[in-house]
């Protein structure tokens, strides 16, 4: 079928692309693996951009190459084809993925949460002038989250039912993060769930936090991770473990040294300086927690995001 | 008409233009955090202008235009006089070409990536899907439009087939082939930094997404300034060689 | 050309490259492209009449009205500016400008203006898909025959006529050239207008699809598009024909004289 497929493409576009962008990759002669990493260029992913200039990938034989991709969409099926070697994903998505059957399996830790009410990366905000006071006060509202059926809406309902609000009645509009402050702003939602740098722009603006989901949602929730296609974990479990070993140098780095971390945002995003000064950075623990990965099935069972339920001994390294 | 009078009046449209766009926000009609005013935007420009980065930016997005216009013209035109002039052909197609033309590129991302990772390949498969049809269908209708008494005559004095299509399709075609490369040719920019915007690969598409995403709000908008600049500027290139090529066409007679 | 040969011609080709889809894809393992056959269960399973009505409608409604307001925007000011050629070298450049940016990135600005409704979405269509028609009616007016305008002139046809009786219809195979084409632009906008701020239609739908990894599902949804694109595409080659029953039955006397 795939062949077929890239046959009627070429037919199509007559036959001219065949000879373009296929990769070829695996390893060189010098015992150097070449690796592709599908990364969202955001702030959770600032770990893996400092290990690369430390250079605690070349010191394990990595030449590590960072391909940016918008979202899951983008990324999954480029780590399922074999373009990249291991992409970064959201651990709701990795498990909406697993009770799909896509052949993926978390390879290391990616973010978590900081584990402190009020000052996490991410949570639910409001405009200064809401009636909106705690989370309770979203039940029945339209709340904006990045992605329908993902992490965001089950974190946001935790939240909710935590405080004793019914989260049944929320309306939930996607749309992308960077469009919710105006949102916001313009009334068109009444609270957003917001990660950084959007976080700090609209408490900038005077936006108040009513709800920080992750910390709700379990202690130290591990939010992110590392994953490879299941083939490349049976087939190179060596390349497999130096990558992780290298991830975990990168996070343990990145933890001890927030302000490298800030100066490193600055080479693959354009936040502004003041901006990467104020923002609230994540934790990038190299264990993931597997309690609250645990707790993250059970709210997407709960909220019905799962056609089945995710098999975590499967997924998780 | 002097020959710079379209230029200034063409530099006075884009001057109201800023115009709009500096007092919109200064007077309050729209929140300036979400839609800065000119000034701040150009200014942002300038800086981009610094980068190398941008610049290398500016380059992916040209070749992935370049080389995706440049083939899926070549197919669109090859495609459309095979199949406009063989009517059996045509009829054959009809429902596949309408069948396949409306899936949005957007939709082909998934497949995209696959073959091609996040990188040139896929922006250069949904540039040449999108920007195929465009000429495929205007070289159908100029096929379409030839003078029927035209190709009949050649016939009838014995043109071997080659010229047949030399003489007398190939003109009539020919401003309907320049029409398709010309729409072809902004579908193909639209769809080079759609593709960079939402797979990531490099290019303009993938630094305004990255300055979305950075709340880098001016910069953003600066970066699609210079999408909107780089439209005009190819259309002026395109109707200057349809210009140069079309002199005889009534379409273009009556501007000379 | 009978009716059973054109139904033959029609669905001729298309069922041969289903007939080989089918039969080199049964065996697929591929995650992402599974065989035909259970993209086909899933079609049946996934697009019943309730989620036709919930998903489809309201996108099909939106594109009615994103398509007719660019088509009645794209003829009436592509009339002004072929007339004037002083008018078009004024805003050219600036049209030229919106046409090259990209609609996914004009739809923040779009929705400070317009909010996060249906509005929004059908203004997103109607900005990616007036450009073809706007530059049709421009090339299709410009290319009036001078020889007939002078004649209609001479006869006195001035004013609204000269519009409806000489301009228009002169310029009309263009304009139809224009419009088609804004057809199958106005569907894609569609799709890309419902990555935004939707909470139904086809191209959410897909979309949603791709992202829970709902593959034999995301791909009858680009199945049922293809579909929905072809049935449009008839219905307008149909108005086509009988608007521009003129300028076939001009095309057909001259063949067969």
């Amino acid at each position: 079928m795939r062949r077929f497929l890239a046959g009627m493409t070429a037919m199509v576009l007559a036959g001219s692309l065949a000879a373009c962008g296929s990769s070829d990759d695996a390893s060189g002669t010098d015992g150097v693996d070449a690796v592709k990493v599908g990364v969202i260029p955001i702030i959770d992913v600032a770990p893996i951009y400092l290990g690369q200039k430390q250079g605690f990938f070349k010191s394990r034989n990595i030449e590590l190459t960072l391909e940016s991709g918008q979202g899951g969409a983008a990324i999954v099926p480029g780590v399922v084809s074999g373009q990249f070697q291991f992409g970064f994903s959201n651990l709701t998505s990795l498990m909406i993925a697993q009770t799909k059957n896509v052949p993926i399996k978390a390879v290391a830790a990616g973010v978590a949460s900081t584990g402190q009410d009020g000052a996490d990366f991410g949570g639910v905000v409001v405009k200064a002038d809401s009636p909106i006071k705690t989370a309770a006060d979203l039940a029945g509202k339209k709340i904006s989250v990045n992605t329908l059926k993902n992490i965001g809406d089950t974190v946001v309902r935790e939240s909710v039912r935590k405080k004793g609000g019914d989260p049944k009645d929320i309306a939930f509009v996607e749309m992308p993060f960077p469009n919710m402050p105006a949102a916001l702003a313009e009334g068109q939602i009444d609270a957003a769930w917001v990660v950084e740098p959007q976080l700090s722009t609209i408490k900038a603006a005077g936006g108040r936090v009513v709800a920080s989901t992750f910390v709700d949602a379990a202690p130290n929730l591990t939010v992110a991770a590392y994953f490879a296609s299941t083939k490349l974990v049976q087939e190179d479990a060596d390349l497999v473990k130096r990558f992780t070993e290298a991830i975990n140098e990168s996070l343990t780095y990145a933890d001890a040294h927030p302000d490298e971390v800030r100066e490193v945002l600055g080479s693959y995003t354009k936040i502004d300086e003041k901006l990467r000064a104020s923002l609230i950075l994540p934790k990038w623990p190299v264990e993931i927690n597997e309690a609250s990965v645990q707790k993250l099935a059970e709210l997407g069972n709960t909220d019905g995001i799962f056609t089945g339920s995710p098999d975590l001994a499967e997924l998780l390294p | 008409m002097t020959r710079f009078r379209p230029v200034l009046l063409g530099a006075a449209g884009l001057a109201g233009l800023l115009l709009v766009i500096e007092l919109a926000p200064r007077t309050g009609l729209v929140d300036e955090r979400f839609l800065p005013p000119a000034s701040r935007i150009l200014a942002a420009l300038a800086r981009e202008a610094g980068s190398p980065a941008f610049w290398a930016a500016l380059g992916d997005t040209l070749v992935a235009w370049a080389l995706g216009l440049a083939v899926a013209a070549g197919a669109g035109v090859l495609a459309g006089l095979v199949i406009g002039s063989v009517p059996a052909l045509r009829a054959l197609t009809a429902s596949t070409v309408e069948f396949l033309r409306p899936i949005p590129s957007v939709a082909l991302i998934p497949l995209a990536v696959l073959l091609y990772g996040t990188g040139l390949g896929s922006t250069l498969m949904l540039v040449c899907y999108a920007a195929f049809w465009q000429v495929l269908v205007q070289v159908l209708y100029g096929v379409a439009d030839v003078d029927p008494v035209a190709f009949e005559t050649a016939r009838s004095f014995r043109f071997s087939p080659w010229a047949r299509v030399r003489y007398v399709l190939w003109p009539t075609a020919l401003p309907y082939v320049f029409t398709g490369v010309r729409l072809a040719a902004s579908v193909a920019l639209v769809l080079a930094i759609t593709a960079e915007l939402v797979i990531g690969s490099p290019g303009l598409g993938k630094e305004i997404a990255v300055a979305q995403a950075s709340e880098a709000v001016p910069a953003m908008y600066a970066l699609i300034v210079v999408t909107g600049l780089l439209g005009v500027v190819i259309n002026v290139a395109a109707r200057f060689s349809e210009r140069r090529f079309l002199a005889w066409h009534q379409s273009v007679r009556g501007e000379i | 050309m009978s009716f059973m040969r054109k139904i033959g011609y029609a669905v001729g080709l298309p069922l041969i490259l289903f007939g080989l889809w089918f039969v080199l894809s049964s065996g697929s393992e591929s995650f992402y492209a599974p065989p035909l056959g259970t993209i086909l269960t899933a079609f049946g399973d996934t697009w019943t009449w309730p989620a036709i009505r919930a998903d489809v409608l309201p996108s099909l409604l939106r594109l009615a009205a994103g398509y007719l307001l660019a088509a009645v925007v794209g003829v009436t000011l592509g009339v002004a500016i072929g007339l004037d050629r002083r008018l078009r070298a004024t805003v050219e450049p600036v049209l030229e400008f919106f046409r090259a940016v990209p609609p996914p990135v004009l739809v923040p600005v779009i929705m400070l203006f317009a909010g996060i409704g249906d509005a929004m979405k059908v203004i997103v269509i109607v900005f990616g898909c007036v450009w073809p028609i706007l530059l049709n009616t421009v090339e299709g007016v410009r290319a009036v025959d001078s020889v007939q305008l002078e004649t209609a002139r001479a006869y006195g046809v001035t004013g609204p006529a000269r519009i409806t009786r000489v301009i228009l219809p002169s310029a009309s195979p263009q304009i139809a050239a224009g419009l088609r084409q804004a057809l199958s632009i106005a569907i894609i906008l569609m799709v890309i207008s419902e990555m935004f701020a939707a909470s139904n239609g086809l191209g959410f739908t897909i979309v949603q699809f791709q992202r829970s990894f709902a593959i034999p599902e995301m791909w009858s949804g680009i199945i049922l598009l293809g579909l929905l694109g072809f049935g449009l595409s008839l219905l307008f080659r149909l108005a086509e024909r009988r608007a521009l029953r003129w300028y076939e039955g001009l095309r057909a006397a001259q063949r067969t004289r």
